[in-house]
Parts: C-alpha cells; sequence; structure tokens
C-alpha cells in the first residue's frame, strides 16, 4: 500500500472537522429528543473525531518533512557555499593590506633605509600575521 | 601633450569602470533583507502546534471538570510538527542571511587608505609622485577591484540564484502550508470545541442567571475574538511567504541581468509588498 501524503493527510483531517460538526449540529438540532445517555455519547464521538482530526492535521505536518527531504538538503548546501565565497571576500582585504605593507618595504630598501626596512619587514609580518576580519 | 593623452586616458578608464562596478545589486541585498526580516517573525508567532495541544488539554480538563494536581498532556505528535516546522524555517532563513550578505558592498569596499599613504610619500624612491595622481592611483586601483569583484559576486549570485530557486520554492510552498494550512487549520478544531462548550452550557440550561449567561457569551465571543487575531497573524506569514516565492522567482528569472533598473524596481515592489506585510503582522502581533 502506498505510503499517505500530506495533502491525503489534510484530507482526511478536513472530513474529521466536518464529522463532528455534522455531529453537533444533530445533537442540538434534536436536543430534547435525545436521551441524556445518547446525548453524552454523541458529544463523547463528536469530541473524539475533532481530535482525531487534530492530530491527523499534526501528523500531516511531519509527512510534509519527508517529502521535502531533497530540497532541504539541496539549500542548506548552497547556504553553506555562499558563506565560503563570502570568507573569500573578506580576505581580499588582508592581501590588500599585505600588498600595502610590501609596498613600504620596496620604498624603504630603494632608499636604502636601514632602519626602514627593519620596521617594514616588521610592518609586513604583523599585517600577515593579522586575523583575518 | 603625451602627458595630457594619458590624463584623458586615465580619465575614460576611470569612467567606464565606474559604469561597470556601479552596477549595483542592491535589488538582490534589499530584497533578502525584507525576506529575512519577514521570516524571522515566525519566531514572534504568537502560537505553535504544542500550544494548540496544552490548550486542548486545559479544554478537555474544563469541559470534564477534572482537577489534577498537574496538567496531564500527550504532546509528542505536536512537538514533532514543531520541529518540523523549525527545520523549515532554519533552512530558508540560513539561505536567505547568505543571499543578503553577498551583494553587501562593504564586502568590497576594500580600504586603500594605507596604499594611498605609501604613494603620496613624499619620495617613492627616485619618483616624485603628486597626491592628485597617487589618488587617482588609489581610485583606480579600487575601482579595478570593485569591478572584478562585483563581476565575481554577480557571477556568484547568479548561479546560487539559479541553484537553489527550485528548492526554495519547493520549501517555501511547503512552510507556507504548515503555516497557513495546518497550524491555521489546527485552531478552527479549537473554535469548534469553544463552540459545543458553549452550546452544551446553553442547552442543557446550567447557566441560569442573566449576568452569567451574559458572561458565558462575552466569554465564548472574547474566545473567538482572540482565534481570530491569531489566524490572522498566521495567514499574513503566509502571505509573505508567497510574497518571497515570487520575488526569489523574479530574481531567477533575471539572474543574468542582476544589475538592471527594471529587474531593481520589480524587486523593489516584492519587498514593498513584503515590509506592508511585516507591518501589518506586528499590528497583529501586539
Amino acid at each position: 500500500m502506498a505510503n499517505l501524503t500530506s495533502d491525503q493527510a489534510k484530507q482526511l483531517s478536513d472530513n474529521f472537522y466536518y464529522l463532528g460538526m455534522a455531529i453537533g449540529d444533530f445533537r442540538y438540532e434534536n436536543w430534547d429528543k435525545l436521551s441524556l445517555e445518547e446525548n453524552k455519547e454523541l458529544s463523547e464521538t463528536q469530541n473524539m473525531l475533532l481530535q482525531t482530526g487534530e492530530d491527523i492535521l499534526a501528523f500531516s505536518t511531519t509527512l510534509i518533512m519527508d517529502e521535502a527531504v531533497d530540497s532541504l538538503a539541496k539549500i542548506n548546501s548552497i547556504a553553506s557555499e555562499i558563506q565560503g565565497t563570502i570568507k573569500k571576500l573578506s580576505n581580499i582585504q588582508k592581501g590588500l593590506n599585505v600588498a600595502a605593507a610590501i609596498l613600504i618595504l620596496g620604498v624603504a630598501i630603494v632608499n636604502r633605509d636601514t632602519k626602514g626596512i627593519g620596521d617594514s619587514i616588521k610592518g609586513v609580518y604583523d599585517t600577515w600575521k593579522a586575523p583575518i576580519r | 601633450m603625451n602627458k595630457y593623452r594619458l590624463k584623458s586616458k586615465l580619465i575614460l578608464i576611470l569612467f567606464a569602470l565606474n559604469l561597470v562596478s556601479c552596477v549595483n545589486l542592491k535589488s538582490v541585498g534589499d530584497f533578502s533583507v525584507s525576506s529575512i526580516e519577514s521570516i524571522k517573525n515566525y519566531e514572534l508567532i504568537d502560537y505553535s502546534f504544542l500550544q494548540h495541544c496544552l490548550d486542548r488539554c486545559a479544554d478537555e480538563a474544563i469541559r470534564l471538570y477534572e482537577i489534577k494536581r498537574a496538567q496531564e498532556c500527550s504532546c509528542a505528535l505536536y512537538e514533532d510538527a514543531d520541529s518540523v516546522a523549525q527545520v523549515f524555517y532554519n533552512t530558508i532563513e540560513g539561505y536567505f542571511v547568505g543571499l543578503g550578505e553577498l551583494p553587501n558592498n562593504e564586502l568590497t569596499t576594500y580600504s586603500s587608505e594605507a596604499l594611498l599613504g605609501v604613494l603620496t610619500t613624499e619620495e617613492v624612491g627616485p619618483l616624485q609622485i603628486d597626491e592628485r595622481t597617487a589618488s587617482a592611483f588609489s581610485s583606480l586601483s579600487n575601482t579595478l577591484l570593485r569591478a572584478s569583484t562585483d563581476f565575481y559576486r554577480r557571477k556568484k549570485l547568479a548561479k546560487y540564484i539559479e541553484d537553489a530557486n527550485e528548492p526554495i520554492q519547493i520549501l517555501l510552498d511547503k512552510f507556507e502550508v504548515i503555516i497557513s494550512t495546518n497550524l491555521k487549520g489546527e485552531l478552527r478544531f479549537r473554535r469548534e470545541r469553544l463552540y459545543a462548550y458553549y452550546m452544551d452550557m446553553k442547552m442543557s440550561r446550567t447557566v441560569l442567571s442573566d449576568y452569567e449567561k451574559g458572561q458565558a457569551t462575552a466569554d465564548y465571543y472574547h474566545a473567538l475574538e482572540e482565534i481570530k487575531r491569531k489566524e490572522m497573524e498566521l495567514e499574513v506569514f503566509g502571505k509573505s511567504l508567497n510574497e518571497i516565492a515570487k520575488g526569489h522567482q523574479v530574481l531567477y528569472e533575471n539572474r543574468n541581468e542582476l544589475s538592471v533598473k527594471s529587474l531593481q524596481n520589480l524587486a523593489k515592489g516584492y519587498s514593498s509588498n513584503i515590509k506592508a506585510l511585516i507591518s501589518e503582522f506586528k499590528k497583529l502581533n501586539h
């Protein structure tokens, strides 16, 4: 037998709702004709029908999960890919900072500035080691 | 003369590159921001499957006049339904957060201050570079960088939107069913149960005084009003999911022209529809 789908479960839930409603209307229309016992029994049946309908509706929601499992997996993987791309883009700033630090070192070398060379090497090192923001 | 030509060429190159880099991804960014804000309203929804189950237990205890030390409720099925809704919420939200971050300009507005500082040093070796030229170089390098990353981002975004459209349409549709059909549908049962409770009270004439009759009627309509408010809240949330799905479809259909003005206007239309629903939701939620 094929598995129940969420749509079918929803239709079943509707049926239980309308049955419960119909029993209620029947009780009120025939209130004086029904014995206390009959009325009580019908009231219990009405209540059970409504509860079953509610349960089926909650169950229908869990069936949706099975029907959408592939889509959920696909979107989760696309979302992680996007995060990866964002991380790559953030690293470009670090690249720029390092390039600027190397350029300072280059200038110091061209100028034969010994102190400047020492400072610049430290600058390049610090920039390279700085955490990615 | 040569210097003049070089400057003109530089200006032309800058102008052309600016046109390319100005291609903004604002339409995607704005749409994602509105979508995230709207999806996050899920956390504010004043109802859940579990809450429905607990309310049902309370209604039953009242109907049967059962007084126990603690309420006995079996709500495992309803807790499962809430977990499913939560998975949909987390997945859809996660996707739109990523989609919203990628077009964010801050990501590619790299600071070229350090580079500018070096170029304006009075002496760069044997070269002398004046401040204006240094600024032009800096601007050019920044524009080049922006152009390349904008191109990269557009390409990536188009790919993500293309890959995600089919599954996200399914998820938004199913999530809408969970909220506007199933969760809202549970409230219909509560309404019917209340009707039966008050009708039984009326028909069996257990309420005798006029004051009690008036009080019971007021209680009934007050409860109905509260149910109606919750139903509307769920309905508005469901509608916003539909708008998000439509907006994403438009992005998908125009994924290779993400910069076109008409797309920006279209996406803006969906963003403002979503914003209108957000404000409607907030009114109902208070």
